[in-house]
């Protein structure tokens, strides 16, 4: 009986830990939150999508460096013509930097021209514990299987140096090139760089 | 905040020029950077040290080489005249900087990142060298600014050796003590229950005990950054522990882990603190205290005890006992009438059972110190180690039998207290340890796994109980003649019970045969099997020899022995290339596949259950757990219901991929059971000893109704 206690002590510890981080190759966290424009998100709405995930805050220089330079819209553009679904979230706690209401949110995509298909305001954290979102930028993708096939930096040039894009690789571009030819992904975690998340 | 910054700088600017070797100081909004010589020139071909100085803003911070959960190192990139050279920047350790949820390892405070900057021989005197530096840095409070400063410095050079200078000496020297210097001590690691576990071989740090402990990889995704660390002496090591990072989120990818470079931070009890630089590799880390009794290392005594226990019942064990008793019984023969020479004998025989256990476990040591992927019975993997044991087992029984006997003139010559019958007890000693191996591995498995992780002298000195342990019975009774005197009087019982005695070492032979079949194939099988025959011949044409005698025979016998020895050297070195191997089917229990990382992998992937049994054709508890525990319909009927995939995994043979998954879990050997649960990160692992209702409870399931 204590044996079996132990045992289960320890499936169950195994299973707590096992939540703080998703795992690559495991079913993405999911879900629910409230949108920039007033609506809801679901993740499970977008089975049979590929979806990216991505953490702002426009307020960090590692942001401003992919959206001064365009990186990210770009990025985001070339999401949206293979109709794959992009998610910006904010986790910034009201107060910290980052921070915006909905309109405030709405305000700084556009200044940005960026193109998410929604903008998610977690303020309270809750979504971007659930990833282990560290950094912004820091970018997740998930299949249409509902699996989680990356999750990590924008690219390989973990600077605030807009000048070092060109010669970068996007991991997000190629994990989605990936997804779409139906192979796994090459490079399926990468070490995410940035600001901290303001949680 | 900005405004006392600014004042103290403009303070500095003045007192400055006038006192120190210093480049001017460059203010960026949350840093005062600046370069300082830690001498006041430098003579031609010299070299001297440079400091990036930067006085950080209260609150904010600045990045070690590893940044943390985010950040960015600090970097510089020189501009120098031809000729001078500049050293990599040197980072002194950093300390943990929580932000929120996330940590950092970087600075605070006032930090110097070193350069050595090395002067051309042909350097005039009385010139000046200007050093130019961009420096890039990160600096962060709850937000995050990239900042940056083009830096100067000019570096007199001078025909006489230069001075250090006073300014700066105490922020060098603080600097320099907080550089990592390389470690002293090897370093291994091991994952242990989600956690990252490295061990330090200090003994005399670990005597000494320490106040604390700081483990800062040098790269991101070993450990969670902010997880707590824990600090353990545990068999004499120096354990740091953290819950493990990305790079160990399954079996397979721990697996890929080779090497991990990383800075450990010390305080000492006296306060004092020291930064070492080392490079962990994967290899056995004592386990928590709390788990020694269950699954790994023991304290020394109480593994020394249990290795001399474990060695007392081997003297049980159906491959020992026969060897023992033929020994026990000659010695009854003689009544205690020999005292001294049966005292001899048995001093004897026991240094050939230690010395043999102390080889073997050196061997096993020395086979892991080169890197091997072996554990316990390793010898067991060998197929002509096996064939060679089968025909020791099949010739013991049958001399056991009366076939033939072993030195029958030198016994008869009554000569136990000559070289010959020393040579003998020593030879028997060597072969009760030699047979008493494969019986090993299921009964040792702690003690073993504790002489594994630790030093060489210890180990040995466990493998060294072990013998003593098995030796003990017959020293006893050679000790003391009281004992030999309470020994029933010789007679035909005597011979009847040898007789008997061959039994076990038959079934000991068959179920070493049966062995070899699995890992070698029906080819070696036969070759096994006619060997036995061919040796049986041999045996008994020389047993015939020696109950006739005569001179012409002896030729014979020494020729038929030799034929054996032939027959055994063809057949051997044919078994020496394994086939494919596959664990018995275990009938009515639940259906399984054989195991490997990629299919666990993508098992895992998938969010199925999974149950893997690691086991070996030779290990005794793996089958027995696999009779007792595993093989029930309704077990099967159990997993089916739950989706649980049963995964086997054969280590009858070498195998790599599961003595990694071994290692991953602090094992040397088999069994070893574990369950993934869905999404979990880590496995359950379950006893070593089976029962249905164990593996039932531990996988969650319903034990259904009985029909």
């Amino acid at each position: 009986m204590k044996r079996t206690l132990a045992v289960l002590a320890a499936v169950a510890m195994l299973t707590a830990s096992a939540l703080a981080a998703p795992v690559i190759g495991q079913p993405a966290p999911a879900f629910t939150g409230v949108t920039a424009d007033g609506g809801t998100v679901d993740l499970a709405a977008y089975a049979g999508k590929t979806v990216v995930l991505e953490w702002t805050n426009n307020g960090c220089p590692y942001v401003k460096k992919h959206y001064g330079a365009g990186n990210m819209q770009q990025t985001q553009a070339a999401a949206a013509a293979d109709g794959v679904v992009w998610l910006t979230i904010i986790s910034s706690a009201e107060g910290k930097q980052g921070y915006a209401t909905p309109d405030e949110a709405k305000a700084i995509a556009a200044a940005a021209k960026a193109a998410p298909a929604a903008i998610v305001l977690d303020a309270s954290g809750e979504i971007g514990r659930a990833y282990d979102a560290r950094t912004t930028p820091h970018m997740f993708v998930i299949d249409g299987a509902g699996t989680l096939v990356y999750a990590g930096a924008i690219d390989d040039k973990p600077t605030a140096d807009a000048a070092d894009i060109p010669g970068a690789t996007n991991y997000v571009l190629a994990a989605l090139e990936d997804v779409k030819n139906g192979r796994p992904v090459a490079t399926p975690e990468s070490e995410p760089y940035g600001c901290s998340v303001k949680y | 905040m900005l405004r006392p910054l600014a004042l103290f700088v403009a303070v500095l600017g003045l007192a400055g020029p006038a006192a120190a070797l210093e480049g001017a100081a460059v203010s960026t909004p949350n840093v005062e950077a600046r370069l300082v010589a830690e001498t006041d020139g430098v003579q031609p071909g010299g070299t001297v040290t440079v400091a990036l100085r930067l006085r950080i803003r209260e609150h904010w911070h600045t990045y070690w080489l590893n940044p943390g959960d985010s950040g960015e190192p600090t970097s510089i990139d020189w501009t120098l005249p031809e000729g001078v050279t500049a050293g990599a920047l040197q980072f002194p350790y950093p300390h943990r900087i929580e932000v929120g949820p996330l940590v950092n390892f970087g600075y605070d405070g006032t930090v110097l990142h070193l350069a050595d900057i090395k002067v051309p021989d042909d350097a005039a005197p009385g010139t000046t060298v200007p050093l130019k530096a961009d420096a890039v840095w990160l600096v962060c409070d709850d937000i995050c600014i990239p900042e940056e400063a083009s830096l100067t410095l000019d570096l007199p050079v001078a025909a006489a050796p230069p001075a250090a200078d006073p300014a700066y000496a105490a922020e060098f020297a603080a600097t320099r003590a907080m550089l990592p210097t390389p470690s002293p001590w090897p370093a291994v690691f091991a994952l242990q229950d989600g956690a990252l576990a490295l061990a330090l071989d200090a003994p005399d740090l670990a005597k000494a005990g320490l106040a604390a402990a700081v483990l800062f990889p040098m790269s991101a995704g070993h450990i969670k950054n902010a997880a707590p660390q824990t600090l353990e002496v545990r068999a004499g090591r120096l354990v740091i522990a953290a819950e493990a990072g990305r790079h160990f989120a399954t079996p397979e990818k721990a697996a890929k882990v080779a090497a991990i470079p990383a800075v450990v931070v010390l305080t000492g009890q006296d306060g004092q603190t020291r930064a070492f630089e080392l490079t962990a590799t994967p290899g056995p880390v004592p386990p928590p205290a709390a788990a020694a009794g269950r699954d790994g290392a023991l304290p020394l005594w109480t593994a020394l005890a249990f290795a001399f226990l474990g060695g007392l019942i081997l003297n049980l064990m159906p491959c020992v006992f026969p060897v023992l008793s033929m020994k026990a019984l000659a010695l009854a023969k003689k009544g205690g009438g020999d005292l001294g020479g049966a005292r001899a004998g048995g001093l004897a025989y026991t240094a050939g059972v230690v010395l043999s256990f102390l080889a073997l476990g050196g061997a096993l040591l020395a086979l892991r110190g080169a890197g091997e992927a072996v554990g316990w019975g390793f010898q067991l993997q060998s197929p002509p180690v096996v064939a060679g044991l089968a025909l020791l087992f099949f010739a013991i029984g049958l001399n056991l039998m009366g076939v033939f006997e072993v030195g029958t003139r030198l016994q008869a010559a009554g000569a136990a207290r000559t070289g010959g019958g020393l040579v003998g007890s020593f030879l028997t000693g060597i072969l009760a340890a030699i047979v008493a191996a494969p019986c090993t591995a299921p009964f040792m498995g702690g003690a073993i796994f504790t002489a594994l992780t630790q030093p060489v002298p210890v180990a040995l000195a466990i493998f060294g109980a072990l013998g003593l342990g098995m030796a003990a019975p017959y020293l006893a009774l050679t000790l003391s003649p009281g004992l030999v005197r309470l020994m029933p009087k010789p007679g035909l019982w005597m011979v009847r019970l040898k007789q008997v005695l061959a039994f076990p070492m038959f079934g000991s032979a068959a179920w070493l045969v049966w062995v070899l079949a699995l890992s070698a194939g029906p080819q070696a099988l036969a070759l096994v099997l006619a060997a036995i025959i061919v040796a049986g011949f041999a045996l008994w044409l020389w047993g015939v020899i020696q109950q006739s005698g005569g001179g012409w025979v002896v030729r014979g016998a020494a020729a038929s022995a030799a034929l054996a020895v032939v027959a055994a050297l063809v057949v051997i070195p044919g078994l020496a290339a394994p086939a494919a191997t596959a664990a018995s089917d275990t009938g009515a229990g639940p259906r399984w596949e054989a195991y490997s990382p990629a299919r666990l992998d993508s098992l895992r992937a998938e969010g199925r259950p999974v149950f893997v049994n690691l086991t070996a054709a030779w290990c005794v508890t793996c089958l027995v757990n696999e009779e007792v525990a595993l093989s029930s319909a309704g077990l099967a009927a159990a997993f089916q219901k739950a989706g649980i995939v049963y995964l086997k995994g054969d280590w009858t043979n070498r195998d790599a991929d599961i003595s990694r998954l071994l290692e991953a879990h602090g094992r040397a050997g088999v069994p070893l059971y574990l369950y993934f649960a869905p999404g979990a990160a880590e496995p359950a692992i379950l006893p070593q000893l089976l029962t249905e209702s164990i593996v039932m409870d531990a996988l969650g399931l319903v034990s259904p109704p009985s029909s």
